[in-house]
């Protein structure tokens, strides 16, 4: 076992070194693609994230005008509370609004405000999420309110942009997956080729199957790898300077398990592409 | 050691390899296989690797049916086979001791063993002086003798010899022979096909003739060709 493992190790080596630029060729698409495929889990699951974290809150928000009268207010409660389609809803005064801005707000932003210029809300959850937008048409141009906005619609579109993007990314990586497997079947192809001598040899003298095989299979499970690993790289930094990061608070879980993907993706990619030379090229 | 059972062999294309072939090699025997080009004798030699399988009959070798045998145990059966051919077969790019040593090293033999076995295997063939040069700076007799030593360096029970003198002179050819003969003292049965006449009709060994698959001479003490005086077995 000693003197196979370091035969088998020895074998290997020499074969990268060898074909060092069919190698590097064939680690740096499987890197790029699996760039990708993680980038692209990632955008999936920040969008999942801000799904959840606003479907738990308030859906619309009728903001009064911030001058708006007493009465304007009252006019807008009563109607909200007999709609059928409106299930709850939270009168935030001025000064609970002040407090919210206070505390979501960078300072440089609400240091501008008074609780005077900030608008009052209504918080309302409608009995079904797509009557926000019912909700929204029907109070926006009631006297004294100054914007209905339902987060719902904008997270649905950024939702739908993502999905896009996440599609673009996918067929993307799919391809180069794809190119990064011939790449790795061509590299241990023609590490079979270089040594049809020794081949021919070993079976002759009765070398057994996978004594003759396992070094070309770790050759592309080590392409694999190397390409993974720089993709865990360039995931790593992604998640870490990811413009949307603070906003989602995508979590080290979700690293852990893109990255995880993105190896276990680029140790099968290498696996299959020497696997299939090997069932092509080495007849044994 | 080695039993043919009215063994065919057709191929693909249809060609007749081998026809109704039965005999038997004994354990220590020393065979010529003798025949024009085409007329089996390769078919034969690949039989007993099982390169190929038999269309029809059995091989039995060290008395077991080789054709089922499971494909994983094939390395292990040609592990008792040592197989030398015209070409030689030598790895260009390492030296004779390693060329040697591979084929310990790829059936998985520790260093230990290969450190002692390889030397004296060329020892035996006449190469201990050459053992760090590559086969490139060796003459052709010197190569096939490097071959030699490397087919009969795991002590396998049966050698097998495709036209070894097919590409040395005379002088060569007769220390290959020399060489042969010595491994077959040891109680190795070797199996040579070859053209050389005169070489057969020297040693005065077992003859084996195929004509177009068919085997038409088997002859104990034979010569190479069947227009000679000879004792039919």
């Amino acid at each position: 076992m000693r003197v196979y493992l370091r035969y088998a190790i020895k074998e290997t080596l020499a074969n990268l070194w060898r074909n060092r630029m069919m190698t590097i060729a064939a680690v740096l698409t499987v890197a790029v693609s699996l760039s990708l495929v993680g980038a692209a889990l990632l955008l999936k699951q920040s969008a999942a994230q801000a799904s959840a974290q606003w479907q738990q809150g308030t859906r619309v928000t009728v903001w009064m005008q911030p001058n708006a009268s007493a009465s304007q207010v009252a006019n807008v409660k009563s109607q909200l509370a007999t709609l059928p389609i409106v299930k709850d809803c939270v009168f935030n005064s001025q000064a609970q609004d002040y407090q919210e801005a206070k505390r979501i707000l960078p300072q440089s932003e609400w240091s501008v405000l008074s609780v005077s210029n900030v608008p009052s809300s209504f918080r309302c959850v409608p009995t079904v999420p797509s009557d926000a937008f019912v909700v929204m048409s029907t109070f926006k141009n009631e006297p004294g309110v100054y914007n209905v906005t339902a987060p719902e619609q904008q997270i649905r579109q950024m939702n739908s942009a993502i999905r896009i993007l996440q599609i673009v990314f996918l067929a993307l990586a799919g391809v180069l997956l794809l190119s990064a497997t011939v790449l790795i079947l061509n590299t241990i192809r023609m590490a079979i080729f270089a040594r049809r001598r020794e081949v021919s040899v070993m079976k002759l003298v009765g070398a057994t199957n996978w004594f003759i095989r396992i070094p070309y299979i770790t050759e592309g499970f080590i392409q694999g790898l190397l390409g993974s690993l720089v993709a865990v790289l360039a995931v790593t930094a992604l998640h870490t300077w990811y413009p949307l990061h603070n906003e989602f608070q995508l979590d080290t879980t979700a690293l852990v398990g893109t990255n995880l993907v993105v190896l276990v993706v680029g140790v099968v990619i290498g696996s299959v592409g020497s696997g299939l030379a090997i069932r092509r090229f080495l007849d044994v | 050691m080695i039993r043919f059972e009215n063994v065919s062999k057709t191929y693909k294309n249809g060609t007749p390899a081998l026809k109704d072939i039965s005999l038997d090699i004994e354990k220590g025997e020393f065979v010529f296989l003798v025949g024009a080009s085409g007329s089996g004798k390769t078919t034969f030699l690949r039989l007993l690797l099982r390169e190929e399988l038999p269309d029809r009959g059995r091989i039995l070798e060290a008395g077991r049916d080789i054709s089922e045998l499971s494909k994983w145990r094939v390395p292990y059966l040609r592990r008792n086979i040592g197989c030398v051919f015209q070409d030689f077969r030598l790895l260009p790019n390492k030296s004779v001791f390693e060329n040697v040593a591979f084929a310990l090293e790829v059936i998985g033999r520790p260093r230990s063993t290969i450190e002692s076995q390889v030397p004296q295997i060329l020892e035996l063939v006449g190469l201990a002086d050459k053992a760090k040069n590559v086969p490139g700076e060796l003459s052709g007799g010197e190569q096939q003798r490097v071959a030699v030593a490397r087919a009969f360096v795991n002590r396998p029970l049966i050698l097998l010899a495709d036209e070894p003198t097919g590409n040395l002179d005379p002088t060569n050819s007769e220390s290959i022979m020399a060489l042969l003969e010595r491994i077959n003292r040891t109680g190795t049965t070797v199996v040579m096909a070859t053209h050389d006449k005169a070489l057969v009709d020297r040693m005065r060994r077992r003859v084996i003739e195929l004509d177009h698959g068919e085997m038409v001479r088997d002859q104990v003490r034979g010569v190479y060709g069947i227009d000679e005086p000879m004792e039919i077995r």
